[in-house]
């Protein structure tokens, strides 16, 4: 089991007199079960305090994998991948039904293994 | 669920809401297809016109392809006497490939204000793009379809009328245009507008401003062009939603654990409160069925698409059919979600659940004013113009009960209301509740002022709406019930047998969910509990204070009440 994190790059801005430096929004995120919570994202995303916790966005990639990987070790996934709507897009517009679709989510993007769901095996979790 | 249900449910040509896609089969099939149909229902025919595009100026309406053959369906139609009427898609329609587009001018995928491409899964799971209604192209593209099937029309004298049609997704609670768009052919129309008006952009709130009044332009451009070409056919413009066409249901529908009837019902019903009509043709068999189904067809189905679509309007009396029945309409306040933050929301949800509505204007016919002579109304004085007001002001005059909020109420109308009250010798009585509230009482009419804006930050505003609501003494059976079980209301006459009730209510109630639910129904002596209609996977049990039903998963159930006055 695996989730997924789409996200989108935000350049830097200058709206009305403040800067708003560049940064990583968090657009989708969702297991095979469905998406999550948002109140559960915005706690873990607190784990990187940089970030707006409110909005989900972070300064940097390294950021937004270390929030990933918080939320993958509290729902126990094995991993977590990480795909940026470019790239997203870039499937999308390959797929043409139901099936090839699907496929998008194990062909693009980046995996962030959670080392400590891996390591759990079947073992570990009876002795656990 | 009958072979025959299951059958029209799993049917791509007749994929809901009596629509029929005649380019999903063959030609030849259409005629034992149409007399599938049930007899007294209205045939609505989506056009695909980018189907019909033979080149960018060429439409073909079957001589080149029979599955194009307009004529031939018309005929079809008409010798089988079916009543039918035409939808014409003036937004990407996401029933459709390419949104409908031709392919010679599908050139810009559309993005959302995420940033993804909009893309639909479709009933048969094929993956539907939508493309920009941005590109010039499309706008030239569609001007020539519209000439050359309005000369269609013409030249065959077909008479039969036309819907236009503005296709929505709903998404975190909003309702979003498939029109609306974030792609390089909506940035360069953007830039390209602002050149034409001679504008700068300074701000980012000017620019976002400037944008959704650009899209609205762009929209109201393919709307009154269809409207001007089409016009001796042309009924009106319909806002129709589709069910799981947004761009996080594609995620959802494509997972294993797809989208869940409770999640689909909670949509139903939102859009049931926000007088939204739907759309279900994108659902796949597996989507449509128990709860949501039995929804769709109860209450969405061939006589509320009758009145949407004004083939049958509803009587100021009422008749031995059932129809819907609430209590409660809001008008406006729909910006700023302005009652929700005065907790009125809240307060409905708590105690008048399923029974009342929101909506974007006030349709004041003398039809509509009879058949919702009863309802409570509620307004809020930002959203007043002066046609509204008066309008308003005739509605109390009739004998109705209307609740105005007056902040926000622009000054003229202020004056216009002051002199009103004094050339009608109307007394108002004041009460200092949370908020400066006036009562004006006129025969049956009511006239209620209240200050909205200072119950916004009041946490004890629960009690200002009780009060409210006690003054106008609505009668309604108090529903306690879980979250997630969903309930509508009917109302019929009487029948000869009946006479000593005032009404019937009927109230269908769903349980949607995979877990067992109770619901207590309290009567307060004024409802008898008649009879259970039709209970599937669930059960009802008279108490000595209204009715206790147990609804076990995917369970449903129909309860009639007789309505008598308290002795």
């Amino acid at each position: 089991m695996s989730l997924n994190l789409i996200y989108h790059f935000h350049t830097s801005q200058n709206q009305d007199g403040d800067f708003k430096p560049a940064s990583y929004g968090v657009v989708y995120f969702f297991s095979e079960q469905g998406f999550l919570e948002k109140d559960l994202l915005k706690e873990m995303s607190k784990t990187v305090p940089e970030a707006d916790h409110e909005n989900l966005t972070f300064l940097n990639l390294d950021d937004l994998k270390a929030f990933a990987l918080r939320v993958c070790q509290e729902t126990s996934e094995k991993e977590v991948r990480l795909m940026s709507v470019q790239d997203y897009n870039i499937g999308l517009d390959g797929a043409k039904d139901l099936k090839s679709f699907q496929t998008v989510f194990s062909k693009y993007g980046e995996v962030v293994v959670n080392e400590s769901a891996k390591k759990k095996g079947l073992f570990g979790k009876l002795f656990s | 669920m009958t072979y025959l249900e299951n059958a029209k449910q799993s049917d791509p040509v007749r994929p809901g809401e009596q629509w029929f896609f005649y380019w999903k089969t063959s030609a030849a099939l259409w005629e034992g297809r149409i007399v599938q149909i049930p007899q007294h229902e209205v045939i609505f025919i989506p056009v695909y016109w980018g189907f019909h595009a033979e080149s960018q100026t060429e439409w073909d309406f079957g001589k080149i392809q029979p599955e194009r053959d307009l004529l031939r369906l018309v005929q079809l139609l008409t010798q089988h006497g079916r009543k039918f009427c035409w939808i014409l898609p003036l937004t990407p329609a996401p029933y459709l490939p390419n949104g409908g587009v031709p392919v010679s001018a599908a050139r810009t995928l559309s993005v959302s204000r995420e940033g993804v491409h909009l893309a639909v899964l479709d009933q048969e799971q094929n993956l539907n793009k939508m493309f920009s209604y941005f590109e010039p192209k499309v706008f030239q593209s569609f001007g020539s379809f519209l000439k050359n099937f309005g000369a269609f029309l013409a030249q065959h004298k077909i008479k039969a009328p036309v819907w236009g049609a503005q296709f929505y997704y709903h998404q975190d609670l909003q309702n979003y245009s498939y029109h609306e768009d974030c792609s390089v052919a909506f940035e360069q129309g953007f830039s390209r507008y602002l050149k034409q008006n001679q504008t700068e952009l300074t701000e980012a709130k000017k620019e976002s401003e400037l944008k959704d009044q650009f899209t609205q332009e762009v929209g109201n451009l393919f709307k009154s062009t269809a409207e001007s070409t089409l016009a001796p056919f042309w009924m009106g413009t319909q806002r129709i939603i589709s069910l799981g066409g947004s761009p996080k249901e594609t995620i959802l529908r494509s997972l294993p654990s797809g989208k869940s009837q409770l999640e689909y019902t909670k949509d139903l019903f939102h859009h049931f409160i926000h007088s939204d009509w739907i759309s279900s043709s994108l659902l796949t068999p597996a989507e449509k069925k128990e709860s949501l189904s039995w929804i769709l067809n109860e209450h969405f189905g061939s006589k509320e698409i009758d009145q949407r679509y004004q083939y049958e309007a509803l009587g100021g009396d009422l008749t031995p059919d059932f129809r819907p029945f609430g209590v409660i309409d809001l008008f406006g306040g729909k910006k700023n979600h302005h009652f929700r933050n005065l907790g009125l929301h809240h307060f409905l949800d708590r105690h008048f659940k399923w029974v009342y509505q929101s909506h974007d204007e006030l349709p004041f016919t003398p039809e509509w004013i009879d058949v919702n002579h009863h309802k409570i109304k509620f307004f809020h004085g930002e959203d007043l113009d002066r046609t509204t007001f008066g309008q308003i002001l005739k509605l109390f005059m009739m004998g109705q009960r209307i609740l105005l909020d007056t902040s926000g109420l622009p000054e003229g109308l202020d004056k216009k209301l002051q002199i009103f009250l004094l050339e009608n010798n109307l007394k108002s009585q004041s009460v200092n509740f949370m908020t400066s509230t006036q009562i004006c009482e006129l025969g049956e009419g009511r006239l209620i002022m209240f200050h909205g804006e200072r119950l916004r930050e009041n946490p004890n505003r629960e009690k200002f709406w009780a009060n409210i609501f006690r003054y106008l003494h609505l009668v309604q059976p108090e529903m306690l019930a879980d979250e997630d079980v969903f309930s509508m209301w009917r109302i019929r006459a009487t029948t000869p047998h009946e006479l000593s009730y005032l009404d019937v209510r009927r109230v269908n109630i769903y349980n949607p969910t995979s877990y067992k639910k109770i619901v207590s129904i309290k009567t307060h002596k004024h409802f008898a509990f008649m009879k259970m209609i039709d209970p599937t996977r669930a059960n009802a049990k008279s108490t000595p204070e209204g009715v206790d039903v147990e609804l076990l998963p995917n369970g449903k159930i129909a309860l009639d009440f007789g309505h008598y006055e308290e002795t």
